[in-house]
């Protein structure tokens, strides 16, 4: 009976956490490129969980179909809060910058509440389950899961074969060596921070398939301090650090639930999350560059 | 040398004669404080809570002529500020309520968390404090004395759910526990596993989430391997939601599911539609109830205020929408009937008079039977439970208030997949 449990909920763990990787690569690139920490982060998850809902509930459109559209509001949000606000803050103090983000966000929140209200909303998409013996998968979160993956992988391919994503991988190297070869470093810097936006608000939508109620204006602080931690552990800068850093950080809050819960009079939840900080902790004063980083 | 005493003399009588005035003024008119919820996360309930007092000040006003106190007839005031939601914005308002707004009676705003802020203000001014949304029990071991409850103890909310299932099906001894990590939900889960035990019931899964969580895969599978017949769980209204949801998909079925606060909320169904088909949830007041003048004739208690029918009515009007008010409504226009009938039982606004006038005031309203214990926690009044039917609620427990009867054991969430809804 542990080893079933155990084992699904690590399958579920790896689902979560693929989602969860998914999430907070906007905002390693965001850091990466620009050195700015987006505290507003998880109000574009939000915006883009909002854009699910509206179109499914009142347009009819599958989730999946969401992904492309949040993704291009994103890029478009990216662009306008680039040149309205972040631009004249590249070189500005962290404190600057914080302030800005954590702004846009509230702004996002109140927007969205003006809008649909604060009230807590879902949507229903029921597209079957996989009986996988140990666990039942719902479609919706598998669906979330292969999405996130496909999302990561283009990415990395986009990175490696496109001149725009060596030129993002020049300016995350030396901003003003790549400056000096010829790189538009300021368009760089607009085209990057457009893409994480657009990730972040595209991981919404995916976000949404996994948990497809809860949602509303302010649902963003909880991801937001999950995104920190998944970034911290993959390596702050680097994307694909963050992807694998979400799903070791699925894996250790689904997998020591089921350990936890063997142990009597201790509430296993609080448990997994004190164990998250923990290892948090231990990977900044072991290796704070992050698992996946190099330097 | 005279006049320098006449100068003082003067300004006493002009002082005397002020406050003999104003006094006067006061007596006119009975003013309800209230820092109400219009923003923030209890803006809802809130808004309910508004409409409610204002239907019932109405009422009285209008058609019950005023409150009779010192031989005439002197019409309610109702006077509120936006608390925001915060606890820091409660306390400035109950004080500025009582020391500028001069008022007779403070109204608690919603939630436990802000009554109790409240409390200690209240009460360092004398002043006496209903609480119609604060459900803990808690409130009322502080020792507070001008303290009354006019919503049901958390302690009881469950109390329906165990007794129907009891009743419908003796079969049934395992029940599971699952629910936030918050004062409320454990103080309704204290008061679930008593009972459940009192009524023979085993406890065989019982673990809290904290609030603010996203995913509840793990705990509901490790819930599933216990095997309970039915689940008591929730907390608030996002993670009741995520709860049934989860259960969803994880094929969890049981024979009967009960969540507070989130199951009788419209929006519930809304965003989970024919998932929540069977899903029960207890509730304070349901539009529906039958209590009644005839009703109250019945168990020998006094009536006031308007019908059911009355109320909506006053409560559409009071919000200008075209709603069906819900339990923080309902709540907190009884609160206003209590008062009034505790002004005129006591023929006095002092709130010491008033406070003694509560703790023996016992009656009945649209909102069913009203009665404080010494501390001021609300016994007189029972709960409700209502069940999602075909996507409509449905009052099934107790008996007496019934509007259907309850759907049981729910159906499965394969079969809620294909359309099955559990009307009976």
């Amino acid at each position: 009976m542990f080893l079933e449990q155990f084992t699904g909920n690590l399958l579920q763990g790896i689902v979560l956490g693929a989602v969860y990787g998914m999430a907070t690569m906007g905002l390693s690139l965001i850091f990466g490129v620009l050195k700015i920490v987006n505290v507003g982060h998880g109000a574009f998850i939000m915006v883009g969980a909002f854009i699910t809902l509206w179109l499914f509930n009142t347009l009819g459109i599958n989730p999946i179909i969401a992904v492309p559209v949040a993704f291009a509001v994103g890029m478009g949000l990216g662009f306008v809060f680039y040149y309205t606000t972040m631009r004249r803050l590249i070189k500005a103090p962290e404190l600057a910058t914080l302030l800005a983000t954590f702004s846009i966000g509230i702004l996002l929140e109140e927007l969205v509440k003006l809008m649909f209200g604060s009230e807590f909303r879902g949507y229903n998409w029921v597209v079957g389950k996989i009986n996988l013996g140990v666990t039942v998968l719902p479609m919706t979160k598998l669906y979330a899961c292969l999405g996130s993956v496909i999302i990561a992988l283009l990415l990395y391919l986009w990175f490696k074969k496109t001149r725009a994503g060596s030129a993002v991988r020049s300016v995350v190297e030396d901003d003003e060596g790549a400056r000096v070869c010829g790189v538009n470093v300021g368009g760089t810097y607009a085209l990057s921070f457009s893409l994480g936006i657009g990730l972040t608000v595209a991981s919404g939508v995916l976000l949404t398939m996994f948990i497809p109620v809860g949602i509303n204006p302010y649902m963003g602080g909880g991801y937001t301090l999950k995104a920190f931690v998944i970034a911290v552990l993959g390596g702050l800068s680097s994307p694909y650090g963050a992807f694998f850093g979400g799903l070791v950080f699925g894996l250790i809050e689904n997998g020591s639930y089921t350990i936890f819960n063997l142990i009597p009079g201790v509430e296993p939840f609080a448990l997994t999350r004190f164990l998250s900080f923990v290892i948090l902790l231990a990977i900044l004063l072991i290796k704070p560059t992050g698992l996946l980083t190099t330097k | 040398m005279r006049k320098t005493y006449l100068i003082p003399f003067v300004i006493f009588v002009a002082m005397f004669g002020f406050l003999f005035v104003t006094n006067s003024l006061a007596a006119s008119k009975i003013v309800i404080g209230h820092p109400a919820c219009l923003s923030g996360k209890y803006a809802k309930a809130g808004e309910q809570a508004i409409g409610g007092i204002k239907a019932c000040v109405n009422w009285v006003n209008k058609t019950y002529g005023g409150v009779k106190v010192a031989g005439k007839k002197v019409p309610l005031e109702y006077k509120y500020y936006d608390c925001e939601s915060r606890k820091e914005t409660v306390t400035s308002l109950i004080g500025r309520l009582i020391t500028v707004d001069k008022v007779n009676v403070v109204f608690a705003p919603y939630s436990s968390g802000l009554t109790l802020r409240g409390a200690p203000v209240a009460e360092s001014h004398k002043m006496l404090y209903m609480d119609h949304g604060g459900a803990n029990n808690k409130i009322f071991r502080q020792g507070f004395r001008y303290t009354v409850q006019t919503i049901g103890p958390a302690s009881r909310y469950h109390e329906g759910t165990l007794d129907m299932i009891h009743k419908i099906d003796p079969k049934a001894k395992k029940v599971a526990l699952a629910y936030e990590d918050s004062e409320f939900a454990k103080m309704v889960m204290h008061g679930a596993e008593k009972h459940a035990k009192k009524l023979g019931f085993n406890v065989v899964f019982k673990r809290t989430y904290p609030k603010g969580v996203t995913d509840l895969t793990p705990l509901l599978s490790a819930l599933k391997a216990s095997k309970p017949d039915f689940i008591l769980g929730g907390g608030h209204f996002e993670d009741g939601q995520l709860f049934n949801r989860q259960m969803a998909d994880l094929g969890i079925d049981t024979k009967a599911l009960s969540l507070i606060a989130a199951a009788t909320l419209p929006a519930f169904y809304e965003a989970l539609t024919n998932m929540a088909e069977g899903v029960m949830g207890p509730s304070h007041w349901e539009y529906g109830v039958k209590y009644s003048k005839k009703e109250a004739k019945k168990v020998g208690l006094p009536w006031i205020g308007p019908s059911q029918d009355e109320f909506v009515a006053l409560f559409k009007k009071a919000l200008g929408k075209d709603i069906i008010p819900d339990y923080h409504a309902a709540e907190a226009g009884a609160q206003v009937l209590a008062y009034v009938l505790a002004v005129e039982k006591a023929n006095s606004l002092n709130s010491d008079k008033v406070r003694a006038a509560l703790g023996d005031l016992k009656f009945m309203s649209f909102y069913g039977g009203w009665d404080v214990d010494d501390t001021g926690l609300q016994v007189g009044h029972s709960m409700v439970d209502v069940q999602w039917q075909g996507g409509k609620r449905v009052i099934v427990w107790p008996e007496a208030a019934q509007t259907g009867k309850p759907y049981y054991p729910m159906p499965t969430f394969a079969e809620k997949a294909k359309g099955k809804v559990a009307v009976p």
